[in-house]
């Protein structure tokens, strides 16, 4: 299992954040997640892999400066 | 130290204007020549079209300098001014200053938004703004007392040379029981050997028992000031509350307060964690997407960018309320106690540094190859000891070291120092020199644009490769975004009216990664309507970052997410609680819209503000080298061949380099096109005399303006 804003979701071996934001709704504008306290981008969504009972933020729309 | 020596020149007591609904509707000049010190009333037809803030800047700049007025001639004016929002405790960046000048490096106004406590104590002390003018004979101070009715000018000696210490020094002599009484603004020795001196604004940290300060750092405005040999500008003010403003609708005032604070204080903890690591979580951010400077903006990103960003600083920011104004609930103006300089006049004492954010990071880090906390701590620290924009410092620094390497300069000209990427020590050395206004570090502190002359004129340095990398536009240095794969980011920078800082327009994300805006008119739309929205902040004398950098967690499900709409809401109904003009979302743009075309007539004023000063380095738009193309050859090639459909089969990558660069110097040029038609503006940039009208500013001085343009 894995905790994604406080939503329970179901884990899976090889997870990529790439795959998970597939299968979640409202997630256009989600460029940076933190994945167990760090930041990840979305250039590195498709390479890092969600370990089990991870904790994932789904942060909003970059502002910058 | 010995005690300090001030000597009154000059003193009035004075009648304090009742503030009502946010305004004083007074001005205060300090002209310096005659030591003169006027009260002057700000008329409703001012207010109504100005607003207040930088609006009221702009306004009694122009009144006082000529098209001939150059940066170091008595009539240029410094203006601070707060605005009508200025000063309301626990609303989110609520009491920010609003500094202007003609700047040293541009020749144009620079504008700086600040934080601290001097735009509000002054306002309560009876004035929306002051302007400061002339030249003193001697160092002086300027006092203005709120709680005693009372301006004084003293001629000033025995004074801390440093803003670091001068600002410890004067809080405690003008009200030693109740420092957070005091704010203080003042720059340092950098500032008088440079042309990009900061002013730092202070504010007394009562958990901390310390005053920190916060930088108006842009175009040098610090320069001026210490080129009027004024010391210190000092307001001193009781306490306040939500009252003090004298708010047309308190309730109404305290419910949007509440509401702004409150979502604040719930989500920044779950989105980007401000109060604990301020700015910096963007380094990682910014490096994962190519667009953290490294080595003078050739890259985007380095495998030690992790070293310098919010994993380091969150363990080295001292823990703390860190509001730069009163309950501010963002509070981000982090800093670190007890650090211990390794070179300079404060090796080995311990100092409290205000700050790294994330344009202090990138600058003085990436740009230059440092990538070690401890040193950047030390370059933060002592630009503002000594009063210089780290922005300048760092972009400045940074086209020097790739001069140094392309050996466009030589240890002969640097006085022997290897200014290769990465020397952290002799990038030390070389502020050291800046502040002291010796050796290689006088040349360095004249910015960009004047180093591009003096290292072609007398060190024979190839002017081509040195307009292409020296990242500077209308002689101001970038702040620290890269651009290269934003169009419309390019014209953020490029298009904005003092010069490349992104607090015009930061629009990267929605253009580069989300595709927003795909047209150049969607493109042209944005650069409309977010820099009007941003110049509101600094009307009203607001902190913009608790607009977007926390958002509604339902913004997502709007369909212009990137305005946070549901923000701007909040902002027009704190507008109409203070003021009582009842206002919308539209209503806000507008206030903008009259002060923005202004101040680009202000520019075509001071003989700039056409097209051909809105251009910006190659280095911005793409890569200028073969290295920096072949370092992403893979992104180049694909679009050469997909977006542009060129056959690239036989091309070197010289030539793939020309061939992009050609495409993307159109692209420039067309979002040009665009931007200036949806602003109202000539093909050449300036505003149509319709469009004055529209706005509301058609005074004969403006319109005589556009005329000697040939425009009628
Ligand atoms: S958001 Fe940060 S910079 Fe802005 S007023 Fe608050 S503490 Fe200061």
């Amino acid at each position: 299992m894995i905790k994604v804003d406080e939503k329970v979701v179901q884990w899976t071996k090889n997870l990529t954040i790439a795959q998970l934001l597939k299968t979640l709704d409202d997630v256009k504008f989600c460029s940076v997640v933190r994945l167990n306290g760090k930041l990840i981008s979305s250039p590195k969504f498709k390479t890092t892999k969600i370990p089990d009972n991870s904790k994932i933020q789904l942060l909003p729309l970059v502002a910058g400066g | 130290m010995d005690q300090i020596n001030l000597k009154e020149i000059k003193a009035i007591s004075y009648e304090k204007a009742e503030i009502k609904k946010g305004y004083t509707d007074h001005s205060l000049r300090i002209n310096l020549d005659e030591s003169d010190i006027i009260i002057n009333p700000i008329t409703e037809k001012i207010k109504d079209k100005f607003i207040g803030g930088k609006g009221y800047d702009l306004w009694m700049m122009w009144n006082a300098v000529s098209g001939d007025t150059k940066w170091n001639d008595p009539e240029n004016a410094i203006c601070i001014s707060s605005g009508p929002l200025g000063g309301t405790p626990g609303y989110p960046g609520g009491g920010k200053s609003i500094v202007t000048s003609i700047s040293p490096l541009t020749g144009i106004p620079i504008d700086s938004n600040v934080g601290g406590y001097f735009g509000p104590y002054k306002k309560f002390s009876g004035f929306d703004v002051i302007q400061i003018d002339g030249k003193a004979k001697q160092d002086c101070i300027i006092f203005i007392d709120g709680i005693e009715n009372k301006i004084q000018i003293f001629e000033a000696s025995n004074l801390p040379q440093d803003s670091y210490e001068l600002s410890n020094v004067l809080t405690h002599h003008f009200d030693e029981k109740k420092p957070v009484n005091v704010s203080v603004v003042s720059a340092g020795p950098g500032a008088e050997h440079t042309y990009f001196g900061c002013l730092n604004f202070s504010w007394w940290d009562a958990g901390r028992k310390r005053v920190r300060y916060k930088q108006a750092g842009r175009g040098g405005i610090g320069t001026v000031f210490a080129d009027k040999k004024v010391k210190a500008v000092v307001a001193r003010f009781g306490a306040v509350s939500m009252k003090t403003n004298n708010p047309a609708d308190l309730d109404a005032l305290k419910l949007v307060t509440k509401a702004h604070a409150k979502e604040i204080n719930e989500l920044d903890p779950k989105q980007n964690r401000m109060a604990l690591v301020g700015t910096t979580h963007l380094i990682p951010i910014m490096n994962d997407h190519e667009c953290l400077p490294v080595h003078n903006f050739k890259f985007g990103s380095h495998p030690e960018s992790f070293l310098i960003g919010e994993e380091a600083y969150e363990h080295i920011f001292d823990k703390g309320f860190d509001g730069c104004w009163r309950g501010c609930a963002v509070a981000c103006a982090h800093g670190v106690k007890d650090f211990s300089p390794f070179t300079g006049p404060y090796r080995g004492q311990k100092v409290f540094v205000d700050g790294p954010e994330y344009e202090t990071v990138a600058g003085c880090g990436s740009s230059l190859g440092i990538f070690d906390p401890q040193t950047i701590l030390e370059i933060n620290f002592y630009c503002d000891a000594y009063g210089m924009d780290t922005i300048s410092v760092g972009t400045s620094i940074a086209f020097v070291m790739e001069c140094f390497e392309n050996n466009q300069i030589t240890l002969e000209h640097t006085d022997g120092m290897d200014l290769s990427f990465g020397n952290r020590f002799n990038t030390l050395e070389l502020i050291h020199q800046m502040a002291r206004g010796k050796g290689f570090g006088v040349i360095v502190g004249k910015g960009i644009r004047n180093m591009k002359e003096i290292f072609a004129k007398d060190f024979g340095a190839d002017m081509a490769f040195m307009q292409d990398i020296g990242m500077e536009s209308k002689g101001l240095e970038f702040s620290e975004y890269i651009t290269k794969e934003s169009l419309a980011q390019q014209g953020g920078y490029g298009l904005a009216l003092k010069g490349p800082q992104h607090d015009e327009a930061w629009l990267i994300f929605l253009d580069m990664v989300h595709n927003f805006m795909p047209s150049f008119e969607d493109k042209a739309e944005a650069l409309h309507w977010f820099p009007m929205f941003r110049t509101w902040f600094g009307l009203c004398g607001l902190c913009k970052l608790p607009w977007n950098d926390i958002v509604p967690e339902d913004n997502k499900d709007n369909a212009e997410p990137a305005k946070v709409v549901k923000h701007v809401g909040w902002y027009a109904d704190f507008f109409s609680a203070v003021t009582g003009k009842k206002t919308d979302a539209d209503g806000l743009i507008a206030m903008s819209e009259a002060v923005y075309n202004f101040q680009r007539v202000f520019n075509l004023k001071m003989g700039y503000g056409t097209r051909e000063h809105d251009t910006i380095p190659y280095r911005a738009m793409g890569p200028v080298t073969e290295e920096e193309y072949e370092s992403r050859q893979e992104l180049y090639d694909g679009q050469l061949k997909d977006k542009y459909s060129l056959d690239i089969s036989g091309m070197d990558t010289k030539a793939k380099t020309a061939a992009l660069r050609q495409k993307r110097e159109e692209q420039y040029e067309l979002l040009t096109d665009a931007v200036y038609e949806r602003r109202g503006w000539t093909n050449n940039g300036i505003p149509t005399v319709a469009t004055v009208k529209r706005l509301g500013i058609d005074f004969p001085e403006v319109l005589e303006v556009l005329k000697k343009s040939g425009v009628e």
